[in-house]
């Protein structure tokens, strides 16, 4: 570290989240240095010690425990993954407060929200919950997440709407707002720029354009040859086939027998209030019906008809033409030992996935449990505390928090006695 | 400059060192997206893939202190060189690249060229380079517009010249610094090393 010259972090760089507010030199070395030999002790007793305090603290700020918990966990960690539970706690840490009303416009409750949402598979999801909520709707920091999340998807009409709603809201710091909100409209108006130049510039290059599904001028006397340069003259003039972009927007409706649904023209109809829905009820996290698996495509094939009307669904799959190069001195491999009983039929496999469950949608859930009411269960001991931090603690751990708490305050106290006495001698 | 050459003189050293100032600062603008990244183009240079700036005005104002910059080294007066990021509405300074120069001052002397190839300087450059890179893993991002200026440490004795005027140092208060690799032409010595805000977590 001295020369700086192989440092850990530059190593391993492709193994650090880079972080919105940087990293710490020094955590970042030692947390990469510790990652070599395993998870330190220092590090699990630092852990617990943020569990406990979770747990015992009773101050009037719990937030506060939680905001430096999972700052810690995020320079502590710093390639995330699942060891880090930063998803666990960020989520824990969101639905611990969203009772709380003093919390809600709290920048750092804010900042954990977005930290969530941006863990969140849809993150759109989480920032109009949290709009439904009023979670922090006079804070810029919210309207930016929001609005950058909608510029990512590629929405810059939704993203400088967020940044109006937001004015409106008279969001906090007002200027920090303004000031994003231009840089937003910069990048729109610059991308436009951009690329009315680029249509300019290819204008040429767009008569030569390739359609596709046109009718080719076949040339030859006895057989039928298509071109080979399939653009221009060859066309015939009375096609009808498809033309990509530019060419399209001008001739669509006369020419073309599909309707192109254009995004764009359907929106500046709409109202331009964005629409606030209710979240009571919680709505489903995904089209579920819609759904389709990934699979291998490359060996697939269409279940096709066959002449007699049945369909074949499957072709046995086709052996290889050709015979494959067996070296002479290439052993048949050898079966790895297998220690299993092949008789016993408990082998891995892959779980099924189960139900999907969004964290969006457990949050959901959890809120319209405690809004109803009516919980089910009942617990007769202290459930709330077992469970409320990353990891589970047991009765003991508890009671020794608490024993080791008064052992501090009793010393503490006899110290300050001693102290007193002290003074009344001299 | 030819690379078959074995030795290396003040002039070459002070040119290659010049030239590593030149694509570090296009390099440490590109990363930190000071300028838009649009007005790059990409180059190869010490067998890496570089990016240049191609706006007129950067362009000519980078030649202007990399070419007086090469006539310091050259007299072996500069001291250090300082690439300042400060946020363009608080000018709050956010980023600190320092290049502290270590010149030999013997080889004004004596004009016989020192024993190191082109090639082994040019590999230490490329991973000063690709270290330079490396740091957007821990370094905070630039939320705001920023402007940059070149900072350059002389020997005291020295007359500023018509285009440059004093400037305090522009240190960070409450800074995190990281030392990056140096490289060495036998006649100068560049450490490199970037300050930076320090978070206010942990």
């Amino acid at each position: 570290m001295a020369e700086g010259g192989d440092a850990d972090w530059e190593l391993s760089k492709e193994n650090i989240q880079p972080l919105r507010r940087g990293r710490a030199i020094s955590a970042l070395n030692q947390a990469l240095s510790q990652q070599q030999d395993g998870p330190s002790s220092a590090i699990n007793q630092q852990k617990q010690s943020f569990e406990s305090e979770l747990r015992i603290y009773e101050g009037d700020d719990p937030l506060d425990v939680w905001d430096r918990y999972i700052k810690w966990t995020e320079q502590t960690f710093p390639q995330g993954g699942k060891e880090s539970n930063l998803a666990m706690l960020l989520e824990r840490a969101v639905t611990r407060f969203t009772e709380e009303q003093k919390y809600h416009n709290d920048p750092r409750y804010v900042d954990l929200w977005i930290k969530f949402a941006e863990n969140c598979p849809e993150p759109l999801d989480t920032y109009r919950y949290m709009q439904a909520k009023a979670i922090g709707v006079t804070q810029t920091s919210f309207y930016i997440a929001w609005s950058e999340e909608y510029e990512k998807q590629g929405n810059f009409r939704q993203a400088d709407m967020i940044y109006q709603e937001g004015l409106k809201n008279c969001a906090e710091p007002q200027d920090k707002l303004l000031h994003f909100h231009k840089a937003l409209q910069a990048r729109v108006s610059r991308q436009v720029m951009t690329s009315m130049v680029m249509d300019d510039s290819d204008d040429e290059a767009k008569h030569a354009e390739r359609v596709s599904l046109a009718d080719l001028k076949h040339r030859g006397k006895k057989k039928a040859i298509a071109p080979v340069n399939r653009v221009g003259a060859a066309v015939k003039s009375n096609s009808q086939g498809l033309q990509s972009q530019g060419a399209l927007a001008s001739n669509n409706a006369a020419n073309s027998r599909f309707v192109v649904f254009d995004e764009n023209k359907i929106h500046s109809d709409e109202p331009a209030e964005p629409k606030v829905e209710s979240w009571m009820a919680p709505p489903p996290a995904r089209a579920k019906e819609n759904e389709q698996k990934p699979e291998k495509w490359c060996d697939v094939k269409m279940p096709q008809r066959s002449r007699f009307g049945h369909t074949l669904t499957s072709l046995p799959p086709s052996k290889p033409t050709f015979q494959p190069f067996v070296e002479e001195s290439d052993q048949p491999p050898t079966m790895t030992p297998c220690k299993i009983n092949p008789a016993v039929n408990t082998v891995l496999s892959a779980r099924k996935p189960c139900k999907e469950e969004t964290p969006l949608k457990r949050l959901q859930e959890h809120h319209q449990q405690a809004e109803a009411g009516k919980v089910q269960e009942q617990s007769m001991y202290c459930k709330e505390l077992l469970l409320s931090g990353a990891t589970e603690f047991c009765f003991e751990e508890l009671r020794a928090e608490r024993y080791r708490q008064k052992i501090a305050q009793d010393s503490g106290t006899r110290g300050q006695m001693d102290q007193a006495s002290a003074g009344t001698a001299n | 400059m030819t690379s078959t050459l074995k030795g290396i003189t003040l002039k070459g050293s002070a040119e290659l060192v010049a030239e590593f100032f030149s694509f570090g600062i296009n390099s440490i603008l590109y990363q930190r997206g000071i300028y838009p990244p649009e007005t790059f183009t990409r180059v190869t240079q010490y067998d890496m893939s570089l990016q240049l700036t191609t706006d007129v005005k950067l362009k000519n104002y980078l030649t202007n202190v990399v070419s007086q910059l090469k006539e310091w080294l050259f007299e072996c007066t500069v001291q250090k060189l300082v690439l300042v990021i400060t946020c363009l509405e608080t000018n709050e300074v956010l980023e600190r690249w320092q290049f502290d120069i270590e010149c030999d001052k013997s080889a004004k002397e004596s004009s016989a060229p020192r024993e190191k190839s082109i090639k082994t300087i040019q590999d230490e450059i490329r991973s000063v380079i690709r270290q330079i890179t490396a740091t957007v893993t821990f370094l905070p991002l630039l939320e705001s517009a920023c402007s940059f200026d070149l900072l350059v440490y002389t020997d005291k004795d020295l007359v500023v010249p018509d285009r440059w005027e004093e400037s305090g140092p522009q240190i960070i208060s409450q800074s995190e610094e990281v030392r990056l690799r140096s490289f060495t032409t036998s006649i100068h010595k560049v450490n490199s090393m970037v300050a930076y805000k320090k978070t206010d977590s942990v």
